[in-house]
């Protein structure tokens, strides 16, 4: 009679035992079970934290370029200091022939001390035309902002950050409205605190400056002999790199001597995705780093599993002998690897929770995510899979009577 | 095909040999056996050190398979079985008792007997009563949560014993039962066997050892691979 008459190959160990017999294996080896995983804790810490730390990177950087429309054009002159033929207000006027240009007015900064009755503070001031509030997306927490009429009569006004304002009055900014602050020692009146922006580091952060009208910074503060800054706002982000082409067009038309390449022309939608992608490359980088971490620790799986599989050869030929499948011991030592990895990777996230303390010691920016979380415990079953399945692969091909031969 | 004897064949082995290959020499452990062991019989296979006893019933167990010839076990073509279905038939047709006990060192007596019957897919609670049951039976009610080596020689292969017939199997397949044990523990161990005997279990006992191969009445030679029926 052919076996597959009779025999009917179709019970199984019950999962629940499976899982039982192993975790009776595991927890009888408690010391070695702990130095197998130590490699997947750490690799698996390791992922968690570098996921953070790049999240953080990354909602820095787009938290400094928040307040900057993408499509900003900024033009410069490309070395600092006084220059023999700078950027006119003619050249700002000239970029609105662009269709690709929506607005472009010119800008200058200056550093100087602000002083409001008591207080100081060295800060810094920007002159600037009235669109300038509404592509930077400046809107006023007291008072009012800068108006066209304010340029056009070299109002001497300002309108404060919000933390200069704060600092000023020492905690109380709305109370500065109305009055007169010095700046360079020339006196202007608050006009106008703007809402807080947020991060004070930010390249593009108003923060802690003060705004005043572009015709009066150049009749009181600077004179006419300055070398200005023209901010040009692209109608939308396809049409960026059109309008970069149109100022340099016109730059080599006006600027015959020296021609486009004396001035800077930069995008912020370019910028942003420099900072975007240096913070990509760190983590990117990191990354590789904890995956190397965890290839490491998974050899250690592999080898801690051929020292069980040996260990317990005798074992698993009785087993055999009275009727376990190959499938069930490939199983039983499969998911013991994976068990042990899994289990290291839940204590290295939270060791990962544990570290985060240090990263605040470092002022690194970090932020903890679901999907740091899911790599890093994802990364170490992973391991405990791949690493696992060649000793279980071994053991369940062990000949029955040479297991049981085997002392 | 009419069976004319209404005893049946648990085993029935056609001119087996089995052959190692030793340095580009070969090596013939098993000549032309022809075995027909009864349903319900108990016999002894005698036979000094190096004559394939081992050999023979790592066949019969399903644990190796032959060079040459055919092997039926309970009517089943054991040669035709694949590595699924031959570890079916250990599980359900055979019961294993080997000189070294083979016990898990770190199961205790009722986790140990247990275990043939968790790979049939049975769950805890039935498989741990049946093994309390099988360990009564032999003795060790006293013993059931102890661990190997808190057990006697004789306590453990009473245990082994437990495991074997756990499963209710027609045939119960020993390797020297007995060769590690004191005259006092292998005589309690052969009244075991004659017991499951009684009760139905084909039993065949494989030893070197002259009275005890007496003591089971039913004597098979084996020497040199060949078998002799006296
Ligand atoms: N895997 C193998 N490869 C080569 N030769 C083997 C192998 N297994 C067993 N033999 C040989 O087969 C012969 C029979 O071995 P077996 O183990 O069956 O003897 P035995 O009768 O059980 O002896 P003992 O009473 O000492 O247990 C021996 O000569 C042995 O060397
Ligand atoms: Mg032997």
């Amino acid at each position: 009679m052919r076996p597959s008459c009779i025999v009917k190959v179709g019970d199984y160990l019950q999962f629940k035992q499976l899982i039982k017999l192993i975790l009776n294996n595991i927890f009888q080896n408690k010391g070695r079970t702990f130095l197998t995983t130590l490699g997947v804790i750490v690799g698996t810490a390791t992922i968690f934290l570098v996921v953070a730390i790049g999240k953080g990177a990354e909602s820095q950087v787009n938290e400094q370029y928040a307040q900057l429309n993408v499509g900003t054009i900024i033009v410069s002159a490309a070395q600092r200091g006084p220059a023999a033929d700078p950027l006119t207000e003619e050249d700002a006027t000239r970029f609105l022939e662009s269709s690709n240009i929506d607005y472009a007015f010119p800008m200058l900064r200056g550093g100087g001390d602000i002083n409001y009755e008591n207080f100081s503070y060295q800060g810094s001031y920007s002159a600037i035309y009235p669109e300038f509030q509404t592509v930077n997306h400046l809107t006023v927490y007291e008072g009012r902002e800068l108006v066209e009429e304010d340029e056009t009569e070299h109002n001497r006004y300002a309108v404060l950050g919000y933390e200069l304002a704060n600092t000023l009055t020492d905690g109380n900014p709305a109370e500065i409205v109305g009055k007169n602050v010095t700046i360079s020692r020339r006196k202007f009146e608050v006009i106008g605190v703007y809402e807080r922006i947020g991060d004070s580091s930010s390249p593009m952060g108003y923060d802690d400056a003060a705004l005043i009208p572009y015709s009066a910074a150049q009749r009181y503060l600077m004179g006419t002999r300055t070398n200005p800054t023209i901010l040009a706002q692209a109608k939308d982000i396809d049409s960026v790199q059109s309008a970069i082409q149109d100022i340099q067009y016109i730059l080599d038309e006006t600027h015959r001597a020296g021609g486009s390449d004396q001035f800077r022309i930069m995008d912020a939608g370019s910028s942003l995705a420099a900072a975007q992608e240096s913070a990509r490359t760190l983590s990117l980088l990191l990354l590789s780093v904890a995956v190397v971490v965890l290839i490491v620790s998974g050899i250690g799986i592999m080898n801690v599993m051929f020292v069980t599989v040996k260990e317990r050869t005798k074992e698993i030929g009785l087993l055999r002998a009275i009727g376990a499948k190959k499938n069930e011991v490939l199983s039983q030592f499969l998911i013991e690897a994976v068990l042990i990895s899994l289990m290291g990777g839940i204590v290295g996230v939270i060791m990962g929770f544990c570290a985060m303390p240090l990263l605040d010691y470092f002022d690194l920016p970090y932020k903890a995510s679901v999907n740091g979380v899911l790599l890093g415990v994802t990364f170490s079953t992973v391991t405990g899979v791949f690493f696992g399945f060649y000793p279980a692969w071994k053991a369940s091909g062990l000949d029955p009577i040479e297991a049981l031969r085997h002392e | 095909m009419i069976m004319t004897n209404t005893t049946k064949c648990t085993i029935e082995t056609r001119n087996i040999d089995k052959i190692y290959q030793n340095g580009g020499e070969d090596l013939k452990v098993l000549d032309n056996i022809n075995l027909k062991v009864y349903e319900g019989s108990f016999i002894a296979i005698l036979g000094p050190s190096g004559s394939g006893k081992s050999t023979l019933m790592n066949i019969l167990g399903c644990l190796d398979v032959p060079s040459r010839g055919e092997y039926y076990l309970d009517g089943i073509n054991v040669l035709d079985a694949n590595d699924n279905e031959l570890a079916q038939i250990r599980n359900q047709n055979i019961g294993f008792v080997f000189q070294q006990f083979n016990l898990l060192p770190k199961m205790n007596a009722i986790q140990n007997v247990m275990l043939p019957l968790l790979y049939r897919g049975i769950s805890e609670a039935e498989c741990s009563q049946k093994a309390v049951d099988a360990l009564n039976r032999l003795g060790l009610g006293d013993r059931l949560r102890h661990r190997p080596q808190q057990l006697s020689g004789g306590q453990q292969q009473r245990v082994a014993i437990a495991r074997a017939i756990i499963t209710n199997p027609n045939l119960v397949l020993a390797d020297e039962p007995t060769g590690n044990l004191d005259s006092k523990s292998s005589q309690e161990v052969m009244k075991i066997f004659h017991e499951l005997n009684r009760k139905g279990h084909t039993i065949v006992v494989i030893t070197h050892d002259q009275e005890v191969a007496e003591e089971i009445g039913e004597i098979i030679y084996i020497r040199d691979g060949k078998l002799y029926e006296n």
